[in-house]
């Protein structure tokens, strides 16, 4: 198509979504860059310092502890978000009734704003009077009086992430789904010829196909890790202490207290992360598939 | 399959759903019936007379927020996709490559150059500040989408109409725009849905009361130490919060579902 126009009508029409997407966005990057560099309290003059904030970085405990709770994070609602997934799928596959209610149930969570959902579970986690601690009291498994610190210290990163897991159960689930569906049935009938079993058929044709659909949820579950800040912050806010902080919500914290080159140091190792990431990610994807 | 299932596996798999879908209305039947503690629907009235919460602004304030911003993302979404899907252009591939590179930004890490770059440019406690970086954050999914649809109208079309002397923006508006009518109803939805869910920008851009949303005037119902009565009222206020994106959800699930799968399953 290029009859008519001159040769700078198509960047008449990617303009907009470059200038507002493209150069904004890598304008931050490069900013956060530079400003990783400096001392700078976010407001006035920058100071030059060279890679110091990134020395810091490496000595300070905090960053140990908001890494490791967002790489478990990542690993622990990846696997448990695709195995759920994948369960509830394969038995919506069966075609029960009622199984459109289940999808439904599970998918809503979709529907509701992340803030508001972790404003709901923080105050069922609460300790005293938090409807989870009652409710186990009530059934008899929680001594009349007995807490559980749902977000302590100890227990923290597991709340939030059955946060996410219930936010994010219902999407594995519909994707999963949707390449199930696409599985041809013929495949199934020959092996029920072939006298295999229904696990047999499971574990032969169900589950090597969706190799590929897999990959993606990882791909998104590990970028979605990176980016979890609203469960975190409207919950614990990185307490008690530094003990539930996440790379996000540290480097939030970090901003607050005036520290926005440390700040930014911290975006950029996320930003170096979530590529690093997605990259090995896709590359192991692509050889799989090839 | 059906066959052979035997009653066993049937309840086997009753039971898990049954067991699983528990679990998940838990917390949701927790904020329905907490909400009605003390108060009973009185609860909702407090709510919706709350002297610092206004719920009325808040769902207003979002509804501005993400219809502005699905409108923005839906104009320069479809005209970028037509450009990356049908013209030659030097850069083409390496420009739409480093525009879907975007998508694994995570707001958080830019937070501080983003202040920056809004205030710099007077836009704090703006509609405008928040809607600008909403759409660069989630217009570039939105174009990948756009393209991939408009990837499968035929080629056979384009050219009768280029022959007829028909120039690309009228090839983009009366044959693009029109043939994938699905896929930017699906873009649209998605696109209010994640502007209208999104929590961190307008924390960081907005200080301004009055102009919080949904996600944002959550706050405005919490305070240091709660008492019963107004933690269910918080949670009354967390289900008026609710009910917009409900509305949301169930006039428009058909194009939710399969949009935000198809973005999984094309990327």
């Amino acid at each position: 198509m290029r009859a008519h126009g001159a040769r700078w009508v198509p960047y008449l029409y990617i303009a907009p979504v470059v200038i507002i997407a493209g150069v904004l966005l890598y304008t931050t990057i490069g900013f956060a860059g530079f400003a990783s560099l400096t001392d700078w309290n976010g407001l006035t003059s920058m100071e030059f310092i060279g890679v110091q904030n990134y020395v810091d970085m490496f000595g300070d405990r905090t960053f140990y502890i908001a890494l490791r709770n967002t790489l478990l994070f990542m690993v622990v609602t990846i696997v448990l978000q695709a195995a759920i997934g994948l369960l509830i799928a394969v038995i919506a596959k069966e075609k029960l009734p009622g199984s459109g209610f289940f999808k439904a149930v599970f998918f809503l969570p979709i529907a509701m704003a992340p803030a508001i959902i972790a404003t709901v579970f923080k105050y069922m986690y609460e300790a005293n009077y938090g409807s989870l601690n009652e409710t186990l009291r009530a059934l008899g498994i929680l001594d009349d009086g007995a807490v559980i610190q749902w977000l302590g210290a100890d227990l923290g990163v597991w709340s939030i992430i059955i946060i996410n897991v219930f936010s994010w159960m219902g999407f594995s689930m519909m994707v999963y789904y949707a390449s199930l569906m696409s599985i041809p049935e013929e495949m199934y009938e020959a092996a029920e010829l072939d006298g295999a079993g229904w696990w047999r058929r499971l574990f032969s044709i169900t589950i090597p196909s969706l190799k590929g659909t897999t990959a993606v949820l990882v791909t998104l579950g590990i970028v979605g890790s990176l980016k979890t800040f609203d469960q975190v912050w409207l919950t614990t806010q990185g307490g008690p202490g530094v003990s539930t902080h996440f790379l996000t919500t540290y480097l939030y914290q970090a901003r607050l207290d005036r520290e926005a080159g440390y700040s930014a140091a911290l975006g950029i190792v996320i930003l170096v992360i979530a590529f690093a990431l997605a990259a090995i990610q896709g590359r192991m994807a692509n050889r799989k598939d090839s | 399959m059906k066959t052979r299932r035997t009653k066993a596996a049937t309840v086997a798999m009753y039971a898990v759903l049954i067991g699983l879908a528990a679990l998940w209305l838990y917390p949701i039947g927790v904020a329905i019936v907490k909400s009605f503690a003390i108060g009973g629907i009185g609860n909702y009235e407090a709510v919706l007379n709350h002297p610092q919460f206004n719920y009325w602004s808040a769902v207003g304030n979002s509804f501005l927020i993400a219809g502005g911003s699905t409108v923005v993302i839906v104009i320069i979404g479809s005209l970028g996709a037509f450009a990356f899907s049908r013209m030659r252009f030097r850069g083409r591939t390496v420009i739409y490559r480093l525009l879907l590179a975007c998508l694994a930004i995570p707001i958080a890490a830019v937070v501080t150059p983003l202040f920056t770059i809004i205030s710099g440019m007077e836009l704090r406690n703006t509609y405008i500040g928040v809607i600008l970086p909403l759409v660069s954050f989630n217009v570039v999914i939105m174009l990948m989408l756009l393209k991939n649809a408009f990837d499968g109208i035929p080629e056979e079309i384009v050219e009768a109409a280029t022959i007829d002397g028909a120039r690309p923006f009228r090839i983009f508006w009366q044959i693009f725009v029109p043939l994938s009518g699905p896929a930017i109803a699906t873009v649209s939805v998605l696109s209010f849905v994640y502007c209208w869910n999104e929590y961190l920008l307008p924390n960081l851009l907005l200080s301004d009361e009055s102009m919080y949303p949904v996600t944002q005037a959550v706050s405005l119902l919490q305070f240091e130490r709660m008492s019963q009565e107004q933690i269910a009222q918080l949670y009354s206020g967390l289900i008026l919060l609710t009910i917009p994106s409900l509305l949301v959800y169930v006039s428009s699930q058909r194009y939710l579902q399969t949009g935000i799968t198809a973005g999984a399953v094309k990327s």
